[in-house]
């Protein structure tokens, strides 16, 4: 059984999660992760085909580390910030001691100029493990509803 | 006036049946565009009919995303949504994504199988070679109603759009004046996708890219080595493409078509083309897990990165083990949608299989080296908004020639190349 404690301690992983990406700080956000993690975003068109490609594909802690230094220092894009709204999150199950989640998102982007859209919408898919530090994610796969995406993505969903 | 041919792309030719060219291009010829082409109505509907619907071939699909009879796969020829079909006897066919009725969509599912291409409206089903097989209620009910006695069904097929297959690769045209397929590439061009295209291939997935800017932005950055290791500040930081490599261009059908490639080995430093304050080098900048860009020489020519465009709208691209074909789809004269086919070979060990997904992060949407131009073309569809009627982009880097220069990638030859096949087009 999963009780109520647990489920707190993975909505707080998801509040977590959005402040650090929300509020730029972003440097926060892989220590939310486990170092041998996997975080995917991927298309719905891809997901459901059963083709691997993802838009994003980080297969360790490292990786995630990377985008944040790509973000920081190497690309160029227009300055942006993301707002999310997570919704629907159901406990599936244990598996391999880890707990299988899944939750909504839906992330507004607003451009330095102003302009302001639903950028990706979609779903989270977790396995989460409970570390005496606190939980952690062990894999998200992020689907996203859309095959297409505007412009370009470089701030995690 | 002279009706443009295959063979004859003077510039400054102007089309039958045209008033008055759409603008007066710059004396000085390739070396200027003006920047109207970029945003005005009237160019942009002229290309639909003279480019896409002109002597060009377009990339339409892989043979390996319609393998078996019956399998389709839409596409785009410029804004034109197209079918391409296997048929019974595994013949490749192309059509109009149209009804010969009211002009409904026929197919919306990008892929999938079919006996019949059956109109959702009102049920006129055609066979996979786009011949119409059937009009419901063609003879009326109850013997009332119902098409003319004289209503021939051959005369409302699909339109057709002619196509050739080259190494696997799908290419259609409109033209029934347009050059074999292989004269229209040229060989340096058809040498490149048999390189690539040498044995069986598999599709790892797509991606879809909308950009804020006109289709032809995104042409000349494809095939611009100059902008490639500076805007790419990732190619020069992780020393992936430098212009000190060993490296060229070539190009092929008067420069309509161009490859830039390099061979990552044969890095040169010390030179102080990187070390002088050059805005594309990070310094201090490491990548907590280098795994990312460990590679494998797949190419026993020694090439690392190698982007090929081929005019007017695809691109075949080599970035370390990523292989994609890029397909831009115009949608206005401010918009296009890049569609990226990225694949890898059947034949791949799971170990390179998951090297060149992994490697995937440098490409795409959020790829570290491509996440730059999903902006760049943009920031210059709003930097050229209210220049002036003379104003134009200078591309003089390397000369004013249209050529080949297999030791060197500090040239714009690559995109006079395209304005020379676009003028020709387009009779400007």
């Amino acid at each position: 059984m999963i009780d109520e404690i647990v489920r707190r301690q993975i909505e707080d992983l998801h509040t977590r999660y959005i402040r650090a990406i929300d509020d730029d700080r972003l440097e926060h956000w892989p220590a939310l992760f486990t170092e041998q993690c996997v975080y995917k975003i991927m298309t719905r068109e891809n997901y459901d085909r059963g083709l691997p490609l993802a838009v994003m594909d980080c297969r360790s802690r490292g990786m995630l580390e990377d985008r944040v230094t790509g973000l920081r220092k190497i690309n160029v894009f227009e300055p942006q910030r993301y707002l999310h709204q997570i919704c629907g999150l159901s406990i599936d199950g244990i598996e391999d001691g880890a707990v299988r989640c899944r939750s909504n998102y839906l992330v507004v982007r607003t451009m330095a100029e102003g302009a302001m859209s639903i950028f990706s919408a979609g779903i989270y898919l977790d396995r989460i493990v409970l570390e005496p530090s606190g939980p952690r994610f062990e894999e998200r796969i992020v689907i996203a509803d859309s095959r297409r995406i505007d412009t370009l993505l470089v701030i995690p969903l | 006036m002279r009706q443009y041919t295959p063979g004859s792309r003077t510039p400054g030719d102007t089309i039958v049946g045209m008033k008055e060219p759409l603008l007066e291009w710059p004396a000085v010829g390739v070396t200027r565009s003006p920047y109207r082409v970029m945003s005005d109505p009237e160019i942009y509907a002229q290309e639909q009919q003279r480019i896409f619907r002109g002597p060009t071939w377009n990339y339409l699909c892989l043979e390996a995303e319609i393998p078996h009879p019956g399998t389709f796969r839409t596409a785009f020829i410029g804004e034109t949504p197209v079918i391409v079909t296997r048929d019974k006897e595994g013949g490749i066919h192309a059509m109009v994504n149209r009804c010969a009725h009211k002009g409904a969509m026929l197919c919306v599912d990008p892929c999938g199988k079919r006996d019949t291409l059956v109109c959702p409206y009102h049920g006129w089903a055609y066979d996979l070679q786009g011949k119409l097989r059937g009009v419901p209620f063609q003879h009326g009910v109850a013997g009332k109603g119902g098409m003319p006695d004289g209503f021939d069904l051959t005369q409302h097929n699909l339109e057709r759009v002619h196509v050739q297959s080259f190494y696997g690769l799908i290419f259609g045209t409109f033209s029934t004046t347009a050059e074999p397929l292989q004269t229209y590439l040229g060989p340096a061009m058809i040498d490149h996708i048999s390189r690539v295209f040498h044995k069986p291939i598999e599709v790892l997935g797509y991606h879809h890219q909308v950009l804020h800017n006109n289709w032809k932005l995104y042409m000349e950055n494809s095939r611009d080595p100059y902008h490639a290791t500076i805007l790419h500040t990732f190619y020069a930081t992780f020393k992936l493409n430098r212009l000190t490599m060993d490296g060229g261009i070539l190009v092929d059908h008067d420069g309509w078509h161009s490859i830039n490639y390099s061979k990552g080995a044969t890095l040169r430093e010390g030179g102080g083309e990187y070390e002088s304050g050059i805005r594309s080098v990070v310094e201090d900048v490491g990548l907590a897990d280098p795994s990312l860009i460990h590679r494998k020489q797949e190419f026993d020519d020694g090439i690392t990165v190698a982007i090929q465009s081929l005019f007017p709208s695809c691109v075949n691209q080599q970035i370390y083990n990523t292989l994609a074909l890029r397909n831009v789809v115009p949608q206005g004269p401010l918009q296009c949608e890049l569609h990226w086919t990225f694949f890898g070979y059947r034949d791949d060990t799971p170990e390179l299989r998951e090297m060149r997904l992994k490697q995937s992060n440098l490409i795409g949407p959020a790829g570290y080296v491509s996440i730059d131009d999903g902006v760049i073309g943009e920031y210059v569809q709003r930097g050229i908004a209210g220049t002036g009627i003379d104003a134009s982009a200078v591309m003089e880097m390397g000369g004013h020639e249209v050529a080949s220069t297999p030791g060197s990638r500090a040239t714009e030859a690559t995109l006079r190349g395209f304005w020379t096949g676009y003028r020709a087009l387009m009779g400007l």
